[in-house]
């Protein structure tokens, strides 16, 4: 046996029949009893307390990890609503899993290591090719956490990671880990064994107008730009409609206008959704050093479409000619939002580099990690907005 | 020395000269170069500017274009979901199968969070049908203040659609509080009868708020589903009115054919009386007519002219008897079904010959002109002769008998479809429409002058009639009092067998 996977979806209004559905579909299509892994991709219309629990019957899987989002993207589709189910039989491919608990109140260093020896700890002596985590996008410090990560890991190991979601509510998402239901949590993955990871990342978003820098700035806060209030540069673009991110968390323009930071070393700005706080300071996910070059970046849907078919090529380049067995999408929901009706189209956009067979599938997530071209001699993880990551198993 | 010093001092001097006019030229030549360092600067920040400035023009076409795309993505989304339930609400005429097609996935592409439509019942209690991102605790809370606040209720009564745009301070918070949105659209279902119920949609705080399409979206879809309720509830009432009707209907017709078999059974019991009667009476009529005449014959001995009188007085009613139980039999005969028409192939025009033959020393008694107008080459009919010429002969002499002297009797046919149809017309004393409905009852006589001078039993017409049905025909009369009558029946057109 070399490497079968099946799929799963299933959007039946009830819980338990959709998982009922999905995790019998994952596995008549997986065609094998012995499940090595499995993921569980689930929008919060299911409640895991009863998803979970019968998902878990049905697949009897050795390793099970899972996490919510606002959509799932399939070979063929889109869907925002829905369970989808991915079973792994392998003699190739090496999992191992772990998770870590708290991410609100622990230093956030400390747990990207927890989450990194615990995943360890699960892992036969095999060949290490990536590293793969779901996370409560509530992280202290997202920075020290990738940092935190790094530290067991090493520098080389392609990390990616994705923020669960539970659909623009911003209040609860859930990460699942064996057949328990954590909130709050992260869960992680080690990829090994004989498998080639090819990885691409793109957003597909151009800088706009002259750059700005920052003065001062408090880990993820911005402070002030150019001496002003950091908000000005927004209020600077669009006058009285910059007043909407006072009574909306993730906005119009916050999806449209992302900030840009300047990376050195790198071909693309690292993009990151902003919120407007009360004292006029800019808020966003993971930290901006003081100094950062920035900018307000500007995107549309052709730009979207075409970020993901680079993404794609990248992917395809980095796989080194290996066939692909699975294509793992992990994309912003502000994209989905964006894209709208026409968010299948990145996945044909996709399909014409990888063709039809590789099965596909994804999620949408509120921060995407991935490696980032910079001076640094590897890659770094790095968190951002509005981006696509397509991780090709081979 | 002295010269050598002050040549050195000479040239010490120059030098100074020299440099200082070297430092002089780099001095100015640095300034220019600042200056044009300055220059450039400036003119690089004004291009910053420029491009700020364009960037800032690019961006706010830019964000009006998307917004505009944005809401058409909505609209047709909506548009699009909306259609589909169209679709499958209006295909089922089932209240429960209604709800149940407004599924959640459809509900969701509409573009919101949470749904509601709620529906009175009969006894005007509100009851949630469709809930889809409300947790089932809190549908008490919101029926129960949703009923208590009547404020929202009259203006949605009105047929007024509410938004978090356009609703009154009052109304936008209680709907925001209870239903925990920041954005939301509510809807009355309402017909002419009243309000059916209420469709609500709505976001939370951090989705996107409602647009003015939103509520057209909305007061479409409730419309939508009020025709549809209206539809299914109408259906419901005609069904059961109809199933009602239906069992009633045969409730009746169980009945009626109950009287039926009474009245026939009743009627089979007096042919079967009369039968009997006139057979009875027959016979000692025979005998007696069988004396009477054997009496006038003289054979038993001479008889005085008054005894001879007295015989034919009784021969004559004896044979006015006989004439009247024979109608009673043939009457109870047809109506029993005993008495089958032996169809044959008959000349309608020979026989209105033999009865104009028959009758015209009675035409000629009185003057009367006879009449007939029938196409020599008129199809034959399919007739017992000796039946249906009684037929004709009592209404010939009925016409006879109600014509005064020097009037016009004719008769005609004409072929309608498959019948001939057969009227004798009078100019006589006419009949009055109150006797006209009673004309083919049994011993029926109109009250004239005429019938009190004439004797009659009254079942002429009623055996006439009998006859005529049982071939098949109708027999009907139009009279004008003074005028005249006329008498029309059909009767089959004969039709050769196929070999």
């Amino acid at each position: 046996m070399a490497t079968k996977i099946g799929i799963g979806f299933s959007e039946h209004p009830h819980p338990e029949t959709a998982a009922k559905d999905a995790g019998f579909l994952s596995k008549t299509q997986l065609d094998e009893d012995k499940i090595d892994f499995s993921i569980v991709l689930s929008t919060t219309h299911y409640s895991p307390q009863k998803t979970l629990p019968i998902l878990t019957n049905i697949l009897n899987s050795s390793k099970l990890v899972g996490a919510s989002t606002a959509g799932i993207i399939l070979s063929d589709t889109v869907k925002t609503r829905g369970i989808a189910v991915i079973t792994i039989s392998s003699s190739e491919f090496d999992f191992g899993i772990g998770s870590v608990h708290g991410l609100k109140h622990q230093d956030s260093f400390q747990a990207g290591s927890h989450l990194a020896k615990n995943t360890l700890n699960n892992f036969s002596p095999r060949g290490r090719q990536g590293f793969l985590f779901f996370a409560d996008p509530n992280i202290l410090n997202y920075t020290q956490f990738l940092k935190g990560i790094q530290s067991i890991f090493g520098n080389i190991l392609p990390i990616i990671g994705a923020g669960c979601s539970d659909n623009f509510r911003f209040q609860e998402t859930f990460q699942l880990y064996q057949n328990e239901i954590f909130n709050n949590s992260a869960v992680g993955i080690i990829l090994g064994g004989h498998m080639s990871i090819g990885l691409g990342s793109r957003h597909g978003w151009r800088p706009l107008g002259k750059p700005r820098f920052v003065d001062e700035s408090d880990n993820n806060v911005i402070k002030t730009i150019d001496g002003k209030k950091a908000s000005f540069i927004y209020k600077e673009f669009f006058s009285h409609e910059a007043d909407e991110f006072l009574s909306n968390r993730l906005s119009t323009l916050s999806l449209l206008y992302p900030l840009g930071v300047y990376v050195e070393g790198s071909q693309e700005y690292l993009l990151k959704n902003t919120s407007i706080l009360p004292d006029g300071s800019l808020t966003s996910q993971g930290n901006v050093p003081v100094g950062s070059r920035i900018h307000v970046m500007i995107g549309n849907k052709d730009s979207c479409r075409q970020a993901a078919y680079e993404a794609a090529l990248e992917a395809q380049k980095n796989l080194m000619d290996k066939e692909p067995k699975l294509l793992l999408i992990i994309e912003s929901m502000t994209r989905l939002k964006l894209l709208s009706r026409n968010a299948a189209h990145e996945i044909r956009k996709i399909k014409e580099v990888f063709g039809s067979s590789t099965p596909i599938i994804g999620m949408y997530s509120n921060g995407e990690v991935s490696p980032f071209q910079t001076i640094d001699r590897f890659k770094s993880p790095l968190l951002q907005n509005e981006s696509i990551i397509v991780t090709a198993l081979g | 020395m002295e010269t050598s010093s002050n040549l050195l001092s000479l040239i010490g001097f120059c030098l100074l000269i020299s440099a200082s006019g070297f430092l002089t030229f780099l001095l100015i030549s640095r300034n220019d170069q600042i200056r044009q360092l300055k220059e450039i600067l400036t003119k690089l920040r004004k291009s910053f500017d420029d491009l700020d400035e364009q960037a800032k023009l690019i961006v706010k076409t830019d964000l009006e274009l998307n917004k505009a795309q944005e809401e058409l993505d909505r609209r047709l989304n909506g548009l699009d979901a909306l259609q589909k339930v169209s679709r499958l609400i209006s295909t089922t005429l089932d209240e429960e199968e209604m709800f149940k097609r407004i599924n959640q996935s459809l509900v969701t592409q509409v573009g919101f969070e949470k749904t509601a439509v709620l529906i009175y019942t009969e006894n005007r209690k509100l009851i949630g049908r469709i809930l889809i991102g409300i947790p089932t605790e809190e549908v008490k809370r919101i029926l129960s203040s949703f009923e208590n606040y009547q404020p929202l209720l009259s203006t949605l009564k009105e047929g007024q659609t509410l938004s978090s745009i356009n609703a009154p301070k009052q109304h936008r918070e209680f709907v925001q509080n209870i239903f925990n949105v920041e954005h939301f659209v509510i809807s009355p279902i309402i017909t002419q009868h009243g309000i059916l119920g209420i469709v609500f949609v709505g976001n939370s705080i951090n989705s996107f708020p409602i647009t003015e399409g939103d509520e057209e979206l909305i007061s479409i879809l409730a419309n939508q589903i009020s025709q549809s309720l209206e539809n299914v509830r109408l259906f419901e009432e005609v069904f059961l009115s109809t199933k009602n009707l239906e069992s009633k209907i045969q409730d009746r017709t169980k009945e009626l054919a109950s009287a039926l078999e009474q009245v026939q059974n009743v009627s089979r019991i007096k042919s079967e009386f009369i039968s009997a009667v006139s057979h009875e009476l027959r016979t000692p009529l025979t005998s007696i007519k069988g004396y009477a005449a054997l009496l006038m014959s003289g054979k038993l001995g001479d008889i005085p002219d008054q005894v001879r009188d007295r015989l034919a007085r009784i021969n004559t009613h004896s044979d006015n008897l006989v004439k009247f139980i024979n109608d009673l039999l043939d009457i109870a005969r047809i109506e029993s079904g005993k008495a089958e028409m032996n169809l044959t192939k008959t000349s309608l025009v020979q026989m209105i010959e033999n009865v104009h033959d028959l009758l015209t020393p009675q035409l000629q008694n009185k003057n009367i002109q006879w009449k007939m107008e029938i196409d020599p080459l008129i199809e034959d009919i399919a007739a017992d002769h000796n039946q249906l010429e009684r037929v004709v002969i009592n209404l010939v002499s009925n016409a006879i008998k109600f014509t005064p002297e020097g009037g016009t009797i004719s008769v005609k046919a004409q072929k309608i479809n498959d019948m001939i149809q057969i009227d004798v017309t009078d100019t006589g004393i006419g009949i009055s429409e109150k006797d006209v409905k009673r004309l083919f009852d049994e011993f029926y006589r109109v009250d004239n002058q005429i019938n009190q001078n004439l004797k009659g039993t009254g079942l002429g017409l009623s055996l006439a009639k009998k006859i005529v049905e049982a071939h098949n025909g109708k027999i009907k009369v139009t009279s004008q009092l003074n005028q005249g009558t006329t008498f029309s029946f059909t009767v089959p057109i004969y039709k050769e067998a196929p070999p």
